[in-house]
């Protein structure tokens, strides 16, 4: 092995090359081998040692600090004495290669010679000649040929890197890359944190000053691919890497002429840059900055598509693959997919949709496969179809469309062209051509009929150009139809309010200030149909209420009635459950009938409009009483919620009397009534005593609160019973 | 990682170039014999050799008529198995690959040019060279040439990178043939220029030569 120079140079330069690739292979196979071989080679390489030494050596040694396979314990051990050869090698060299090697090597050094002298103090030789090598690397940075230079913009990234301050946030990188300035002891005898942290600020202004009027591509991409790792680990600089990568222009060099070179360099370095932004945003989805930067990437990416659309346009278009070959390939990936232009016309609207070269394919009828299975299909296939694909389908035909547009008009067949497209011409605007161009393709896909097979093949020319479309007649809409239509919407509102329905979860209650929808819960939905059954046509129905309010069965049906009758039934199949909206309903009809008199009274009507709450009380109560249990309380509940009562409704609760059991209910609600409501409190005793009369079984309890509230009937009932035993028949007892 | 990756594996490793082979998504896919019936293999676990045997147990007749075992034939003949980008350890010597066709060369475990064959690939190549940090300080051109992934187009890309490594190389020797300070002095600026600095004229010469072959190019940094 070249272990010395005395024994180096009695060899040929291509034997020592030969010796040292033996050498390499050894430490390839195992690293362990790296320090040995590494201190044996140093000393036959010096600033006066052969050009290829020169540059296999120092290759190596960037080979030997970059590895993974070599721990970095053992890298910051070597750094120190190849560091005094990286030095004198970079002082006079001049090769371009050698020096790209030397600065590489370096790069991988700088954080470990850090990370050296923060924990070996005493050993400023070592950091000086890092130190020194870091000087005059920056002196070449601008110098230097771009080979050099884009190595001089690494080299500057790990000084960067190592003397900002890290997010702590991503610590698996290992390596140099996780040495940083908070690493730096703040009392360290060599190392000042405040004037590494300036210098690397200053050193990224460096970097990022390449945006800003460069147009080599190469030193553009070279700074644009380094900067992801500062940005997302060293806080400090991601907001300042940001704002240059938004403020960058790739298209600044088409200022030049647009040479082959050129487009390749604004097409590298629009789309590195692009990549690097969407990778830095997927990576901070909620940085503020996100939405500029997609609205950056996008003004862009458009801004070249057009430079280059409009500069490739002479390019002869890529001749159409052979026939039936395509047929076997339906895979389709985003870049392989080729939207053909459209030959010379005629073309069809289908024509211009048609992606495919499969003509077998083209002719077949859609509108043959059930809507059902064309939906699913077509659900499946945008799922999971490429974004790119889509996107360059669509652009695809966009492009077909905007070169038919901009294609000069087709001679005008005198047979089929429209009338009056003369007199028209005049008030032509052109600027709406293409918008309507595209909405009257759209309205005809959305309205076509299944295109008959027999049909002749439609020219384009018609089917793009402006003519008036009318929408077929709809069939005349029937009160029939209509209200089907209602009470289906309103089914559905119920089953999807059932569905709410979720009586463990008791809201504050609205009150008054409730809106009809405000919150998607069951009571907002509730209020919508409780307003629909009472309020949607009150005010229209007056006339034929008049006539024959005598006999509901000859009304015609109102999509009120049947909310009506929905609601009733909903409230039904679990009235306990459901007492709340029983009470607001009736509230609305209260409500309404009470606007609706209103309104018809201050009109001159006169009070014909049907009212609503009384019937609709009568028939609840009737509903759920049979079937009130003895320990009810939803009666009473009922009872003392309801806007209004009278005796109607009240001696309903009077026939519950017929049964025992519920007597004490009965009696216990209307007492409620009797001290909690003042207005029906007489009506309510009218009918306790009432009972009292009727029900020879309820006199007991009736009796008791009745000597309460009305001692004098009592008195006189009993005296009066005593004479005539038998109970006064209802009718006469309570005449008021 | 189909068609078009080996045949520009087989290609350059023919024509001597130092080659690894890789794919980018998350498993391998083979037709089978639906579009949603693919076979799918493990990158780094499983060899050619194994979906050969297993594909011609299954149906040798479907997967000779539709191509897939004569490109896997092919395959085995130059590499063990698949192998995935995001996988592959950067810098770490890759001794263990010395059957591959054209290992020689990449025992380093690093590359100078990659080439991709999709777009798709290119961005995953970028974004994935992002994410891993740039830790080993070096260059490496990245180079997309988009080819249909079917045998014809394999083909006839694989012409198309072939002649391309071909112009990268030959700029790349006269570089390296290039000595000392004479690289500033002499010679004519073509010359002088270094491979680095060249890559993108290359690339436009190229293209004119092949312009049914999109292209794109960066240098990145591993």
């Amino acid at each position: 092995m070249a272990s010395s120079p005395s024994s180096s140079s009695t060899l040929s330069v291509p034997d020592q090359i030969r010796q040292l690739n033996d050498a390499r292979k050894l430490v390839l196979g195992d690293v362990k081998y790296y320090p040995s071989v590494v201190r044996g080679i140093l000393p036959i390489v010096g600033p006066k040692a052969p050009i290829e030494l020169r540059r296999w050596v120092t290759d190596f040694l960037a080979e030997a600090f970059a590895t993974p396979a070599l721990p970095n314990s053992e890298k910051e051990t070597m750094q120190p004495y190849v560091l005094t050869t990286l030095e004198s090698l970079i002082e006079t060299e001049v090769d371009a290669q050698v020096l790209r090697n030397v600065i590489q090597a370096a790069a991988s050094i700088y954080p470990l010679a850090m990370r050296w002298i923060i924990n070996n103090s005493y050993d400023t030789v070592t950091w000086e000649r890092m130190v020194s090598i870091k000087h005059k690397i920056l002196q070449l940075w601008d110098g230097a040929p771009p080979t050099v230079r884009i190595c001089c913009i690494k080299f500057a990234q790990r000084v960067v890197l190592a003397q900002t301050v890290a997010s702590g946030a991503e610590h698996r990188y290992g390596g140099g890359l996780d040495v940083s300035l908070d690493k730096v002891p703040p009392n360290h005898q060599t190392l000042d944190p405040r004037i590494l942290e300036a210098e690397a600020s200053g050193l990224l202004d460096r970097m990022l000053s390449i945006f800003q009027g460069n147009n080599d591509g190469l030193l553009v991409d070279a700074t644009l691919n380094c900067l992801s790792i500062m940005a997302r680990t060293r806080p400090s600089t991601s907001s300042r890497i940001l704002n240059a990568l938004l403020s960058f222009n790739p298209l600044q060099a088409a200022n030049s002429p647009l040479t082959p070179k050129t487009k390749v360099m604004i097409k590298s370095m629009e789309k590195t840059s692009r990549l690097l932004l969407i990778h830095l945003s997927k990576r901070d989805p909620h940085n503020p900055i996100v939405p500029r930067i997609q609205q950056h990437v996008e003004t862009t990416m458009r801004m070249v598509a057009e430079l280059f659309d409009s500069a490739g346009r002479k390019r002869p278009l890529e001749p159409k693959p052979q026939d039936g070959y395509d047929a076997k390939r339906q895979r389709i990936e985003a870049s392989q997919i080729q939207i053909p232009p459209l030959g010379p016309g005629p073309h069809s609207l289908a024509d211009v949709f048609t992606l495919i070269g499969n003509d077998g394919l083209k002719y077949f009828d859609v509108s043959q496969v059930p809507p059902s299975l064309v939906a699913r299909i077509a659900v499946n296939t945008l799922c999971r179809l490429d974004a790119q694909v889509l996107a360059k389908a669509v652009d695809g035909v966009r492009g077909r469309l905007e070169t038919l547009n901009n294609s000069p008009p087709a001679e005008l067949n005198p047979n089929t062209a429209p009338l009056g497209v003369e007199e028209d011409e005049d008030d032509y605007e052109p600027d709406f051509y293409q918008a309507e161009d595209t909405e009257q393709i759209l309205n005809k896909l959305d309205n076509a009929p299944a295109p008959a097979a027999a049909e002749p093949r439609i020219s384009l020319d018609d089917t793009l150009g402006l003519r008036s479309f009318s929408l077929p007649q709809p069939q005349p809409l029937t009160p029939e139809m209509a209200l089907t239509a209602g009470k289906a919407t309103v089914t559905s509102v119920l089953d999807m309010m059932k569905s709410l329905d979720d009586p463990g979860t008791k809201k504050q209650k609205a009150g008054f200030n409730r809106l009809a929808a405000s919150s998607e819960s069951r009571d907002s939905w509730m209020t919508i149909l409780t307003r629909l059954a009472t309020r949607s046509s009150a005010g229209l129905e007056e006339i034929t209420v008049k006539d024959e309010a005598a006999d509901d069965s000859k009304r015609p049906p109102s999509l009120n009635n049947s909310i009506r009758e929905i609601l009733y039934n909903y409230i039904m199949e679990d009235f306990r459950k459901h007492i709340d909206v029983a009470v607001s309903w009736l509230c609305e009809e209260w409500y309404n009938d009470r606007v609706q008199r209103k309104a018809g009274s201050g009109s001159g009507g006169g009070g014909d409009q049907p009212t609503y709450y009384e019937k609709c009380t009568l028939r609840l109560i009737d509903g759920f009483l049979p079937y009130l249990h003895p320990q009810d309380k939803v009666l009473t509940r009922f009872l003392s919620e309801i806007p209004e009562l009278n005796r109607a409704i009240l001696s309903r609760v009077k026939h519950m009397c017929r049964d025992p059991s519920v007597t004490q209910l009965a009696l216990t609600s209307l007492l409620y009534l009797v001290i909690m409501r003042p207005p029906v409190k007489e009506t309510a005793l009218d009918v306790v005593q009432d009972i009292w009369t009727e029900f020879e079984d309820a006199r007991p309890m009736a009796s008791k609160y009745l000597s309460k509230y009305r001692p004098q009937f009592l008195e006189n009932a009993t005296k009066e019973n005593n004479d005539n035993p038998t109970p006064a028949p209802a009718g006469t007892a309570i005449t008021t | 990682m189909t068609f078009r990756s080996m045949e520009a594996h087989l290609r350059l490793s023919q024509a001597n170039y130092p080659v690894i082979s890789f794919g980018t998504g998350s498993l391998v896919r083979l037709p089978g014999p639906t579009i949603t019936q693919p076979n799918v293999y493990q990158f780094n676990k499983t060899s050619y050799d194994s979906m050969y045997k297993e594909l011609e147990a299954k149906d040798p007749r479907l997967y000779r008529n539709n191509g897939i075992l004569n490109m896997l034939g092919r395959n085995r003949g130059v590499k063990w198995g698949p192998e995935r980008w995001q996988d592959w350890p950067v810098g770490v010597p890759r001794l263990q690959h010395s059957s591959d066709k054209g290992s020689e060369g990449t025992e380093g475990g690093v590359v100078d040019v990659v080439f991709t064959c999709e777009e798709r690939c290119w961005d995953a190549v970028i974004d994935d060279l992002l994410n891993r940090g740039s830790p080993l300080n070096r260059p490496v051109h990245v180079i997309n040439v988009d080819i249909k992934d079917n045998h014809e187009e394999a083909h006839i890309g694989g012409q198309g990178i072939l002649d391309l490594a071909n112009s990268l190389n030959a700029a790349a020797a006269e570089e390296r043939g290039t000595v000392g300070p004479a690289a500033f002095d002499s010679g004519s600026a073509a010359a002088r220029a270094s491979f680095d600095e060249r890559v993108p004229e290359i690339i436009a010469a190229w293209q004119e030569r092949w312009p049914n072959l999109p292209s794109t190019w960066t240098l990145a940094w591993f």
